[in-house]
C-alpha cells in the first residue's frame, strides 16, 4: 500500500493540555490560564513546552484549552515563532466543542484527549506525545521516543526522583530493573516510592485509541488509564533528571524565576533553547534596549529589553517596559510588563502583574509578618509575598503588608494602609 | 498592480563609505549596527512602517549578503502580506546594457520598469544611511498640496558645514512648512544658505521618468544631488524643499558615528530612540532567542543602554551594548559601544571604543588608552581575539579578523593595524 507522501507513518503528533485553571496562583490566573502567565521576564509559562517540542523535531500540534484560553490563543498566534508553520508542520488550537455525540467541557486529561481523536486521525502517526503546558524544564522528547520504541512500549510515561516531601502530590510508579514500571500509585499517602510521573507519556498512536475507547469514565491518565495499563500491557517508565518545576503555587513560581538569576540554579532559557512569541501583546519586537540611568543600583537581576530603571534593582526579574524611577526599590520581587514604580516607591517581595503602577513612596510589602496568611486565600499566600493585580494602581504614600492580594484593577486611594494577609 | 495607497518608497542603500573603514568592511553602512539594538537601515524602515508606507524597494549593491539577510521577508516592518512587500532590487544584467549601478540616479533609472509595474501616484527616493525619526506622509502631503513635480527634505546646518551637503535657497511661501526651491548648489565651496539636501525626495512619476531620461549616463555616475536636481533646476521644473525640524544623527565618520550614539546617553539624551517605534529584524542573529539581561550581585551600570542576552559582572559606564555582549567580574567598559556578542574578560578597561561583533578580550587587556581621551574612539575591527594582558592604546583602528599575534606587545595610540 503506497502512503501518501505528506504524512510519514513514523510521526509523531503532540497534544498540549493547556485547558488548566491553576487555581493556587490566585489573580495571575483570573483572566489567563496558568500555561499563559508570563515568567522569567520574557516568556510565558507554555514556552518551555512549545520550545521542547520544536527542539525535539516536532511539527504538529495541538494545545488543548479550556479554561480564559484567549491570551494563550493569541500568544500561540500562527505558531510561526516556534516554527510550526509550512506545508507539513502546524499547531491547532483545540477547544472543548459540540458535534460528536459525547461532546462535553474537558472533564479530565484523557477525557480531553479521547474528545480529540479526530484530530489524531487526522494526523497519521506512529505515536502521540501528551504532555501539559504548566512546567519549567528542558526535555528531548526524540529521545523518550527512541526509549519507548527500543523497549517495545505501548506507553511510556516521563519520571523523575523527587524529594519524599514532596511526593504525595504526584503519580508515582515503581519499576523492575528494565524500566517496565509494574506498580502505580497516585497522589499516595504513604509514598513507597519517590519516582514521580511528570505527566508526559508517549503512546503508541493505534494503542491510544483502543485504550480510550473503552471506557468514557476513564477520564485520567494517572488515576484510570496508567494504572489499567500497567496490570495489562507494556508500561515503561522514561528516567528524566534534570531542572523540572510545577510553577502551580505562587512560591514555587516565584523560587523558579529566581533560579534564572543564579548562576548555579540549573536552568537556563536561552541555553535551552526556549524561545517566545515577541509579537503578541508585550510586543517585545517593538520594544529596544533597557535604559539605566546615572544613579541606579543593580544587582543579581534579570532584566529584560524594553525597561527604563533609575532606581535600585535587587534580586528581582522585570519583564519588558517596566519602569522604577529615580529612588525606588525593587527587591525580591517579579514585576510582569509595564509596571511602573514612582519615584522613592519600595517594592519587596511581591509579584506585581501586568501594568501595575505603585505610586509615590507607597510600599508594597512592609513588615515583618511573613507567616500571617492571607484571609481569603491562606492556602495561597503564606510566605510572604504579596500579589498585586493586572492593571491595579497603588496610590502615593500606600503601604501594603505581606500575603496581600490586590484585585486586578483596583484603585488605592493614596495613603491606604492594606495589613497583612488583607485582600482588597 | 496600482499601489493601495499610492506611494512606492525606493531605499537607496548601495553605498559603502570609506570614512567608516573598520565598521564597513564587510557590510554596507545600511547594516552597521545603531542604536543599541538595530541596524542603520532599521531607521527609515521603521519610519516607512510607521508612515503607513507599505511598498518599499531597496536598491543595493555593495557587500549585499548582511543586508539581504537583515531584511529577510520584509516582515519585521510588516511589509508582507497582499498589497505590502519590500523588495531588494540589486543591480542585473539585461539585454541592453544594464550595469553596475553607477550612482544613486543610475540606480533608480535602472530600475523604471519597477516603479512603472507599481503605478505609484509618488515615488520616495530616500537613503537608508541616516539616523532620524520622520512621518513621510507629512512631506507628502506638502509635495502633493503644492503639485511639485519634486519636493526634498531639507535640514538646517550650521553654515561652516553647509559645504558637505546639498544646499537650496528655499523661499517663504509656506513659511516654516517650506517653499519653494529658488537655487540649488551641490557641495558650495562658499554656501549662500544653510538649507542642506536629506537625500529625501518625493517625485511626481512623470517628472522622475523625465528627468531620469534626459539624464543619460555618460561617462561617469549620475547622482541625485550632483545632476538631476540641477538638472530640474535649469529645466524650471516645479522643485519644493519641506523644511525638516528634528534630529537628525549623523554617522558618516567614525567620530559622528561615536556622537550620534552619545547623544542617546545622558540624563536628558538628545534622543531617545526607544519612542521612536524603531523596529529591527529579531531574526538576524538570532537576537530573539536571548533571555533577558542578567546583572550579578558585583555590578555597577550606569547611564547605559543594554539590550537582552547580555550578562554583566563588571562596570558599564556610559556605554551601549548590543545584545549577547558579556562584561566579566572586574572589568569596566566606559564610554564605549559593543556590538553583537561581544565577550569582555576579568579585569578587561575598555575605553571610548567601538567593538566590532564577536570581539574577545583576554582577561586583563586594556584598549582604548589607559583614561579617556579626546579624539576619535578605537575601533576594533570583527571577530578579532585580543590577547590577555596587552594594551590597545587611544583612536586606534585594528582590521577585523587579525591573527592575535599581531597585537602582541600591544598597539600604540593611533596606530592602524591591518
Amino acid at each position: 500500500m503506497k502512503t501518501s507522501p505528506i504524512y510519514h507513518r513514523d510521526e509523531t503528533v503532540v497534544l498540549l493540555l493547556a485547558g488548566g485553571v491553576g487555581s493556587r496562583l490566585n489573580v495571575l490566573v483570573k483572566t489567563r490560564a496558568k500555561p499563559a502567565v508570563p515568567f522569567g521576564g520574557l516568556y510565558r509559562i507554555i514556552d518551555f513546552s512549545l520550545s521542547n517540542v520544536m527542539n525535539s523535531g516536532l511539527n504538529q500540534v495541538g494545545v488543548l484549552t479550556q479554561y480564559n484560553p484567549l491570551s494563550l490563543m493569541g500568544h500561540i498566534g500562527t505558531g510561526e515563532a516556534w516554527d510550526f508553520t509550512g506545508r507539513s508542520r502546524g499547531v491547532k488550537i483545540l477547544p472543548p466543542r459540540t458535534g460528536a455525540s459525547a461532546s462535553d467541557w474537558y472533564k479530565g486529561t484523557a477525557d480531553a484527549v479521547r474528545q480529540n481523536i479526530d484530530f489524531i486521525r487526522a494526523h497519521p502517526s506512529r505515536q502521540v506525545l501528551i504532555l501539559s503546558g504548566d512546567h519549567i524544564y528542558q526535555m528531548d522528547f526524540a529521545k523518550m521516543i527512541a526509549f519507548h520504541q527500543q523497549k517495545g512500549a505501548d506507553v511510556t510515561v516521563a519520571m523523575m526522583e523527587v524529594p519524599f516531601d514532596q511526593i504525595q502530590q504526584f503519580g508515582t510508579g515503581i519499576t523492575d530493573g528494565d524500566g517496565r514500571i509494574i506498580d502505580w500509585e497516585e497522589k499516595p499517602k504513604l509514598p513507597r516510592t519517590n519516582l514521580a510521573s511528570m505527566g508526559i507519556y508517549v503512546f503508541d498512536t493505534e494503542y491510544l485509541l483502543a485504550t480510550l475507547s473503552r471506557d468514557r469514565l476513564e477520564i485520567d491518565f494517572g488515576m484510570h488509564i496508567i494504572p489499567r495499563a500497567i496490570a495489562q500491557d507494556n508500561v515503561f517508565a522514561y528516567p528524566f533528571g534534570g531542572y523540572w518545576r510545577d510553577v502551580g503555587t505562587i512560591q514555587a513560581l516565584w523560587e523558579a524565576n529566581m533560579d534564572i538569576i543564579r548562576d548555579d540554579s540549573g536552568i537556563s532559557p536561552q541555553a535551552w533553547g526556549i524561545r517566545s512569541n515577541p509579537e503578541t501583546e508585550r510586543r517585545i519586537a517593538d520594544r529596544s534596549f533597557t535604559r539605566f540611568g546615572s544613579a541606579c543600583r543593580i544587582s543579581g537581576a534579570a532584566i529584560s529589553a524594553g525597561c527604563r530603571i533609575e532606581g535600585e534593582v535587587v534580586n528581582s526579574v522585570l519583564s519588558p517596559g517596566v519602569v522604577v524611577k529615580t529612588g525606588a526599590s525593587v527587591r525580591d520581587s517579579i514585576l510582569f510588563p509595564d509596571c511602573v514604580v514612582e519615584r522613592n516607591a519600595v517594592v519587596n517581595l511581591a509579584i506585581i502583574d501586568k501594568r501595575g503602577n505603585v505610586g509615590e513612596g507607597a510600599v508594597v510589602g512592609y513588615g515583618d509578618e511573613h507567616h500571617l496568611p492571607n484571609n481569603l486565600h491562606p492556602t495561597h499566600l503564606y510566605t510572604g509575598i504579596s500579589l498585586v493585580g493586572k492593571g491595579a494602581s497603588i496610590g502615593a504614600k500606600c503601604v501594603v503588608g505581606r500575603n496581600c492580594i490586590l484585585q486586578p484593577n483596583i484603585s488605592l486611594p493614596a495613603g491606604k494602609i492594606v495589613g497583612s494577609g488583607e485582600t482588597v | 498592480m496600482k499601489l493601495k495607497h499610492g506611494t512606492l518608497a525606493m531605499v537607496l542603500a548601495g553605498g559603502r563609505v570609506d570614512e567608516l573603514n573598520v565598521l564597513t568592511y564587510s557590510r554596507p553602512k545600511s547594516a552597521v549596527p545603531f542604536g543599541g539594538f538595530a541596524r542603520i537601515i532599521d531607521f527609515p524602515l521603521s519610519n516607512l512602517m510607521n508612515s503607513g508606507l507599505e511598498r518599499v524597494a531597496i536598491l543595493s549593491q555593495y557587500r549585499n549578503y548582511s543586508l539581504i539577510n537583515h531584511i529577510g521577508s520584509g516582515a519585521s516592518w510588516d511589509m508582507i502580506g497582499r498589497n505590502r512587500g519590500i523588495s531588494i532590487l540589486p543591480p542585473f544584467k539585461g539585454s541592453e546594457g544594464a550595469n553596475w549601478y553607477r550612482g544613486s540616479a543610475d540606480a533608480v533609472s535602472q530600475n523604471v520598469d519597477f516603479i512603472k509595474y507599481h503605478q505609484p501616484e509618488v515615488v520616495l527616493v530616500l537613503s537608508g544611511d541616516h539616523v532620524y525619526n520622520m512621518d513621510y506622509r507629512e512631506i507628502i502631503r506638502y509635495h502633493r498640496a503644492r503639485d511639485a513635480d519634486m519636493t526634498m527634505a531639507c535640514l538646517q546646518v550650521p553654515i561652516e558645514t553647509a559645504h558637505r551637503f546639498g544646499v537650496a535657497e528655499i523661499d517663504d511661501e509656506d513659511g516654516a512648512i517650506g517653499g519653494r526651491v529658488r537655487r540649488y548648489w551641490e557641495k558650495p565651496v562658499e554656501p549662500q544658505c544653510n538649507w542642506a539636501s536629506m537625500t529625501i525626495y518625493c517625485f511626481r512619476p512623470q517628472a522622475l521618468y523625465d528627468v531620469l531620461t534626459g539624464c543619460a549616463p555618460g561617462q561617469g555616475d549620475v547622482e541625485f544631488g550632483r545632476h538631476i536636481i540641477p538638472m530640474m533646476m535649469r529645466e524650471g521644473r516645479k522643485v519644493y524643499g519641506f523644511k525638516f525640524a528634528d534630529y537628525w544623527g549623523y554617522t558618516r565618520t567614525v567620530a559622528e558615528y561615536w556622537q550620534t550614539s552619545m547623544d542617546m546617553l545622558g540624563p536628558d539624551p538628545l534622543i531617545r530612540i526607544e519612542d521612536w517605534g524603531i523596529r529591527t529584524n529579531l531574526e538576524h542573529r538570532a537576537i530573539r532567542d536571548y533571555q533577558p539581561l542578567k546583572v550579578g550581585t558585583g555590578a555597577t551600570i550606569d547611564d547605559s543602554l543594554i539590550y537582552n542576552g547580555c550578562v554583566v559582572d563588571g562596570v558599564v559606564k556610559r556605554s551601549i551594548l548590543f545584545p549577547g555582549v558579556k562584561v566579566g567580574r572586574g572589568a569596566l567598559v566606559e564610554d564605549s559601544i559593543l556590538f553583537f556578542d561581544n565577550v569582555i574578560g576579568e579585569n578587561v578597561c575598555i575605553r571610548k571604543t567601538i567593538s566590532d561583533v564577536n570581539v574577545t578580550y583576554g582577561r586583563g587587556c586594556t584598549v582604548g588608552g589607559e583614561e579617556v581621551a579626546s579624539g576619535l574612539p578605537t575601533v576594533v575591527g570583527g571577530r578579532n581575539t585580543i590577547p590577555p594582558a596587552i594594551s590597545i592604546g587611544s583612536s586606534c583602528t585594528i582590521y577585523p579578523q587579525l591573527e592575535p599575534d599581531r597585537l602582541q606587545g600591544g598597539i600604540k595610540a593611533g596606530e592602524i593595524v591591518k
